[in-house]
């Protein structure tokens, strides 16, 4: 297992350098630089100001010069600073990580939450009004947009209730209770379509297994309803839930960067989006590769998951 | 007992899928009807509703104490005044930092409009007789902010000095105080600047918002003024976290005893404007602006209590540029064809729900009283397709030809208008034009830089509210600030005489020979904008909006004479 896993993590390392080489492409090849952008925001700065400050940016050195800087900044763990900010990179992904990594987790956590036990009572329910209210809201969930959802959900808290989560971040350690008040509504909006997708293949493995003949030989054992279900059939049928959850990770991370809009979080997303939209390189590139780092990290811990599931799988 | 599909056949009900889904698709129709006809409704019962376009202040003695919070779509780029204009940026940096002149906040101004020079760090002022020499008595006893490096130490014209000749070294304002020769400060209250060129409206520059006086110390410290912020205004910045919040606090040494009233401002980050709008309604925000009627009676529906002010604008900032200096632009019967080819009316009507002006580029105070009419606005400003064909024929282009625009949607209704000209253009003129939707970044790069063909949608910046700005630096061909890229020596000539008359009506009749060239020549071709509401929360005293003054934008300065009715 060891050598599969050092296998896994010498196979990201293509992996990770062609999506550096893409980032890097895709930012140069769209047009305008960060100082065009922060010329907007000002209103006008001159020609000569502006080459100054390409110079001193290193802007005006050739393209591969510029990689080879950046690959070893990324390298030696020292991303540099943010163009439009001038803020360290690692300072602001410091404080936009925990926020993202914590809607990303209430979100997994709601969304499993919702999707699993829905998803075997459709199955065992199939083709009842419970299975069809099910499939509806799974179908809703697939279907809604989160940039719709999401303000849907806070223009109706404030008409119905004249409230809505507390703007103006607060850290879990400063306030849990404002925290929490923050992060469940975005977490329930962001984890509703996640919970959609895992809710129909729990539904559709629960029922390919309850067919299996060890299910029918559980059932014959006069074994209780709850354990065929619960302890011979579910924890089989959640192979093909777990590939599905690892896959919508990044479907979560997309999510967040609307939800995060919304509701006005500071994380991740926000932090991304922004700086596509000011060309900000160092920031774009830096959040591209940490977010690739994740997702070759997590589908590793996804198929490492398999093993636990089911023991007749072997790594080799 | 096994579960297969049989069991399960014989215990649903007798509900199958098609009328599950049928029973939810009728149910989904009908809620959709309903839903519609009441926005219908509600649209028909909005293009009667008017609201205040002035809330004079409050006749009460004011009340200390209070927290004032705003959701804010803006985040400052940075904390130097020097690199930025962002209304990011200025709607609190106005608080913590003065300028050396102002203009009147709610409770002095007579009306909306009233643009009567005051002092803020200056006391009085006065220019030379040839007006190359501005003298300013700067107010005695006014302190830094407390905070360290300044600790307090007193205001002198020597820090005037660093400040205007800081901005012209580097930084977007450079333009506009490289045109400072010198200063000298005789005493330590008095700042005497030596113009390069006669400018009697000198003044009003110095009170643009992006005017704010910093201080050397930090600067010369941090060799920029990224991190702090100390001023001498009402208010110190106690907490800046972007993307969440700025929190203000009032400046207990403010030299202007008394004030500010609120103990602490707070600015709360917030992108998305149905948030914004929640955050009204939930109470978490004091105001809130909307372009739309509709929007705007939709919260006071479920906010009754609520104040509205209609905000008139004065001018319009968003216009149709013309790559003039090539053909067929060049030509100003092709100008005016396409400016008689588009019907501006409509787009009120429909875009701004009959809640919009027309369109013009000079703020209409500076040369007559009341808002224009059409009719006034010449010839050129009239929907006439018939002799805009007819010109266009004229200029040689019978059959119309093919061109570009591009545009950034600064606002929704943006798309719309582009597209309602686009359709115009095609119907009228047979002008076919290919539109490009930029992002933000990509369509300043490109609209700056002043070597794109066809057509811009074309802008000013939001912070100008002097006659200088919106004449001479909009306008001469020679300024940087010429983004309508249009080089017209009659227009150079109106605009530097301009700077040399002192008399008020005279500045009027000629400001009035500068619009009406602008229009006769359609060097800029103003399009339609919005009028829109602000709103706030019952308990907020002397916030009355200001023209080209937005209290929630770079009005904002207008907080230090606020209180809450609480």
């Amino acid at each position: 297992m060891y050598k599969y896993v050092i296998r896994r993590f010498l196979l990201a390392v293509p992996v990770l350098l062609l999506s550096s080489l893409i980032v890097f492409g895709l930012m140069r090849v769209m047009p305008g630089d960060a100082l065009t952008a922060l010329m907007a925001e000002s209103g006008n700065v001159s020609e000569r100001e502006l080459a100054k400050l390409r110079k001193d940016l290193g802007l005006d050195r050739p393209y591969h010069e510029q990689y080879l800087i950046w690959l070893w900044q990324m390298v030696s763990f020292n991303p540099g600073y943010s163009i439009f900010t001038n803020e360290p990179i690692a300072v602001a992904l410091k404080k936009a990580i925990p926020v993202t990594f914590e809607l990303a987790t209430l979100a997994m956590i709601l969304g499993l939450a919702i999707a699993v036990p829905v998803g075997v009572l459709s199955a065992i329910k199939q083709d009842t009004p419970a299975d069809y209210t099910g499939r509806v809201v799974a179908v809703s969930g697939l279907s809604l947009p989160d940039f719709w959802l999401g303000t849907l959900v806070i223009t109706f808290a404030a008409i119905w209730f004249r409230w809505i989560p507390p703007l103006g971040y607060a850290s879990f350690w400063d306030s849990p209770t404002k925290n929490l008040q923050q992060f469940l509504l975005p977490a329930a909006v962001l984890g509703f379509r996640l919970s959609a997708a895992t809710m129909r293949m729990t539904r559709s493995t629960v029922l390919e297994v309850l067919r299996e003949d060890y299910v029918r030989t559980a059932w014959a054992k006069g074994l209780a309803g709850r354990i065929v279900v619960y302890k011979h059939a579910l924890k089989n049928a959640l192979i093909p839930v777990v590939t599905i959850v690892g896959g919508q990770l990044g479907t979560l991370l997309a999510g967040a960067v609307v939800v995060e809009t919304i509701f006005a979080l500071p994380g991740m997303g926000r932090l991304t989006v922004e700086a596509i939209l000011f060309r900000d390189y160092p920031v774009v590139q830096t959040n591209v590769m940490l977010v690739a780092g994740i997702l070759v990290t997590l589908n590793l811990l996804v198929d490492l998951t398999y093993a636990w599931l089911d023991p007749r799988i072997r790594y080799r | 007992m096994p579960i297969d599909d049989r069991d399960l056949t014989s215990t649903q009900s007798q509900v199958t899928r098609r009328t599950f889904l049928g029973r939810v698709g009728l149910g989904g129709a009908v809620a959709t009807t309903v839903l519609t006809g009441a926005r219908q409704r509600r649209a028909q019962a909005d293009s009667t509703t008017s609201y205040p376009d002035w809330i004079p202040p409050s006749p009460k003695p004011p009340k200390r104490g209070g927290i004032l919070t705003r959701a804010s779509e803006w985040d400052p780029p940075v904390l130097d005044p020097r690199l930025t204009n962002s209304v990011g940026l200025f709607q609190f940096a106005c608080l913590v930092y003065n300028r050396l002149v102002r203009y009147p906040f709610s409770d002095e101004a007579a009306n909306t409009t009233d643009l009567t020079l005051k002092g803020d760090l200056a006391e009085s002022w006065q220019g030379s007789p040839d007006f190359r020499i501005w003298t300013f008595k700067l107010r005695q006893g006014v302190k830094w902010q407390n905070i360290a490096p300044l600790n307090g130490r007193e205001l002198v014209a020597a820090d005037i000095k660093y400040c205007y000749e800081a901005y012209a070294k580097e930084g977007v304002q450079s333009f506009t105080f490289r045109e400072i020769e010198g200063i000298e400060t005789p005493d330590k209250y008095t700042v005497r600047i030596h113009l390069k060129t006669p400018n009697v409206m000198f003044p009003q520059i110095l009170a643009e918002v992006v005017a704010v006086i910093f201080p050397r110390e930090v600067l010369e410290e941090d060799g920029d003024l990224k991190k702090r912020m100390i001023g001498t205004g009402p208010f110190t910045l106690k907490e800046h976290t972007r993307k969440v919040k700025a929190v203000l606090a009032r400046n207990p040494d403010y030299w202007d005893k008394g004030r500010p009233y609120i103990d602490e401002y707070h600015i709360l980050s917030t992108p998305d404007a149905a948030t914004r709008t929640a955050a009204f309604r939930s109470g978490q925000s004091d105001i809130r602006w909307v372009a739309s009627l509709a929007d705007a009676e939709a919260i006071r529906k479920t906010n009754p209590t609520a104040v509205l002010e209609e905000y008139k604008n004065v001018q319009t900032v968003f216009g149709l540029a013309l790559a003039q200096d090539k053909p067929p632009f060049n030509d100003v019967r092709v100008r005016r064809a396409i400016s008689m080819a588009i019907d501006r009316q409509k787009q009120v009507d429909t875009i701004y729900e009959g809640h919009g002006i027309l369109g013009w580029g000079v703020p209409y105070i500076y040369y007559q009283d009341k808002m224009p009419t059409a009719a006034q606005l010449g010839p050129y400003w009239q929907y006439k397709p018939a002799e805009a064909k007819k010109l266009l024929a004229e200029a040689g282009h019978p059959n119309g030809f093919e061109t570009t625009l591009f545009y950034y949607e600064y606002f929704p209704q943006m798309s719309s208008q582009v597209q309602l000209v686009q359709l115009d253009l095609q119907k009228n003129l047979n002008i076919n034009i290919k539109i490009n939707k930029l992002d933000y970044t990509t369509f300043f790069g490109r609209y700056a830089e002043g070597k794109w063909d066809g057509m811009a949608w074309g802008f000013k910046t939001g912070y100008a509210v002097s006659l200088d700005e919106q004449a001479y630096q909009y306008m001469h061909s020679k300024s940087p600030k010429n983004y309508f890229r249009f080089s017209d020596p009659v227009v150079d000539e109106l605009v530097t005489k301009l700077r040399q008359t002192p008399d008020k009506a005279e500045q009027r009749v000629i400001t009035k020979k500068v619009v009406d060239r602008e229009h006769d020549q359609v060097l800029r071709m103003w399009m339609p904008y919005d009028n829109g509401i602000l709103i706030w929360q019952p308990p907020l005293r002397n916030i009355g909006a200001l023209a080209m003054r937005r209290n929630d934008g770079y009005g904002a300065s207008t907080f230090a004479r606020l209180w809450l009715d609480k």
